[in-house]
């Protein structure tokens, strides 16, 4: 048994030495289709991050009536900060909001020397709200304009965004959508192909199989190299994956960085689901020639 | 031709396996039976149809007939690479009618087969594709690297060891498969059209190996329907016909 087991041990090893364009050729076929699957998880990447940056941009100001009490103010915060959909609030009293619009108008001249004109503070407080999702904006604004704080909220700037930030909410959605139909129908293909490949593979040892069996092989003895065989490819094919797949996303990562404003973005993603992303792809590799061959070879071991 | 080197040998092959005391005591009288076998692949198509045949311990059998005429399904038969549709088989006293998949490899290790096409594997070198049929039965890594140049040295090609089969003659690669179908020590020999292939020289040769190790014990079948092989061996020869035994003479000749 144990002489058998290093036997299938040295007959893998010489099959694959010895159909080296098959072993070679099927490697490169599983490379190609890992390397696919591994540019959609980039644009997965990619595409949560744009939709983050995205949502990050969107926010809604509440002007406040230069009038409005401090108590009256604080009321509303707290109503706001309740909603659960509310991920952060943040408060410019009249000066500040006074001061940051004099520093965004500090190349119009124009503007300033109005503003100089009126002698006071035109500008009252204001609170920039930042929930988790844009479309929970609605309900804070909805949430909002009740007669109660009609004196004290003077504008709400959500009115003029609110189909701005529908459209983005649609895009983005579809987005997501969009690459996850991707991820199936390339996962689908990557079988298909795969498949396909080691049946060919098994196909050209047909006559092998046969004669395997005629001298009285088992089919487990038959069988045996090519599980090691899988075994072996998937390694090579998934660890070579890792290799350019690094590579690339090094480089990729200099362009990001500009985008994103962040470093290593995607170096940074592959280094922190490392084990999972490797190990998930070789179990699959491995799953999927193992049972392509099986399947494969079945006819060739009924007799 | 008796006095080629490549029949020399074969008596040291055979006396290895004598003072090894593992050479086979042939007690059984009948070596293959069928009785009353059928074969049909579909219901217009008969490979034997009620064939009943007794070949004894030690016998050299040559089965003839034209082609499409059962030959070749009777080899396919024995080694259970088909299953009879009716009727009995036994090989060497184990009924193989009804033989489970698990026990067919069982089967193929104690009978030695040679094909028209060798039947060699191609990425294998002589000496692996011999040490193949040892090495799925199991057998010992220091018995193996014994048995195999012994036997290769037997059909004369121990001086190729390292050839692939794609570097050979056919004769040559024929008298590889041979070696492999002998390295078990088998009871029987099917040979299906051995000489199918080969020039009148090749053929002598191989048959002439086949007499040798038929002379120490072996129960051979040749399938043949080369009229010069069968007419020069004056033995057993058995006659098919659209599925059917229609002769079976003692000291026959090709008919057909």
């Amino acid at each position: 048994m144990f002489s058998g087991f290093f036997r299938i041990i040295k007959f893998s090893f010489q099959e694959i030495i010895r159909n080296m364009s098959l072993s070679v050729m099927t490697v490169l076929i599983l490379i190609l289709m890992l390397l696919s699957i591994n540019t959609l998880m980039v644009v997965k990447v990619l595409t949560d991050e744009s939709v983050a940056a995205v949502k990050k941009q969107i926010d809604v100001s509440i002007y406040f009536n230069p009038e409005a009490t401090l108590d009256e103010i604080q009321e509303i915060r707290d109503y706001v900060s309740a909603f659960p959909e509310v991920e952060k609030e943040t408060f410019f009293n009249s000066e500040e909001v006074f001061a940051n619009f004099k520093k965004s108008y500090a190349n119009n001249p124009d503007v300033l020397s109005s503003l100089d004109e009126i002698g006071t503070n035109p500008l009252g407080p204001t609170l920039i709200i930042k929930t988790r999702d844009p479309k929970d904006y609605t309900k804070i604004i909805t949430a909002l304009s009740v007669p109660e704080y009609e004196n004290i909220i003077e504008a709400k700037t959500f009115g003029d965004t609110q189909t701005a930030i529908d459209r983005i909410h649609v895009i983005t959605t579809n987005v997501q959508k969009f690459t996850y139909f991707l991820t199936i129908l390339f996962a689908v293909i990557a079988f298909i192909i795969i498949f396909n490949t080691i049946r060919v593979a098994i196909y050209t040892q047909r006559t092998e199989i046969g004669i395997k069996r005629l001298v009285g092989a088992t089919n487990w003895f038959i069988q045996g190299p090519y599980i090691v065989e899988s075994f072996l490819f998937s390694i090579i094919s998934v660890g070579l994956t890792y290799l350019l797949v690094d590579f690339f996303l090094k480089f990729l990562d200099l362009y990001i960085s500009v985008i994103f404003e962040k470093n290593n973005l995607l170096s940074n993603y592959l280094s922190q689901n490392l084990v999972s992303i490797i190990g998930i792809e070789f179990g699959v590799v491995f799953l999927l020639t193992i049972v392509s061959s099986g399947l494969a070879m079945r006819r060739y071991l009924r007799t | 031709m008796g006095s080629s080197p490549v029949i020399g040998s074969i008596v040291d092959f055979f006396e290895l396996f004598i003072v090894q005391k593992i050479f086979l005591c042939y007690d059984i009288y009948h070596m293959i039976t069928l009785k009353s076998v059928t074969k049909k692949y579909s219901a217009d198509s008969t490979g034997l149809s009620g064939v009943d045949l007794h070949i004894e311990n030690g016998e050299f059998v040559s089965i003839v007939g034209q082609s499409g005429t059962g030959k070749t399904t009777m080899i396919k038969l024995l080694i259970a690479e088909e299953k009879a549709t009716s009727g009995v088989i036994e090989v060497g006293g184990w009924d193989i009618t009804r033989i489970s998949n698990s026990d067919i490899p069982l089967l193929r290790r104690q009978i030695g087969v040679i094909f028209q096409d060798f039947k060699l594997l191609p990425k294998k070198t002589v000496a692996e594709n011999v040490a193949f049929a040892l090495e799925v039965a199991g057998e010992k890594r220091s018995r193996i690297k014994q048995v195999v140049p012994r036997v290769l040295d037997i059909v004369g090609l121990v001086h190729k060891l390292d050839r692939y089969p794609h570097q050979l003659s056919g004769g040559e690669q024929q008298r590889v498969a041979m070696a492999r179908s002998l390295v078990h020590r088998p009871k029987i020999l099917l040979a299906d059209e051995p000489t199918g292939n080969l020039d009148s020289i090749n053929t002598q040769e191989i048959i002439d190996i086949l007499k040798k190790i038929n002379e120490f014990g072996t129960t051979i079948l040749l399938v043949t329907h080369n009229r010069e092989v069968v007419n020069q061996l004056k033995r057993r020869v058995v006659t098919l016909y659209d599925g059917r035994i229609i002769s079976d003479e003692n000291k026959g000749k090709y008919r057909l």
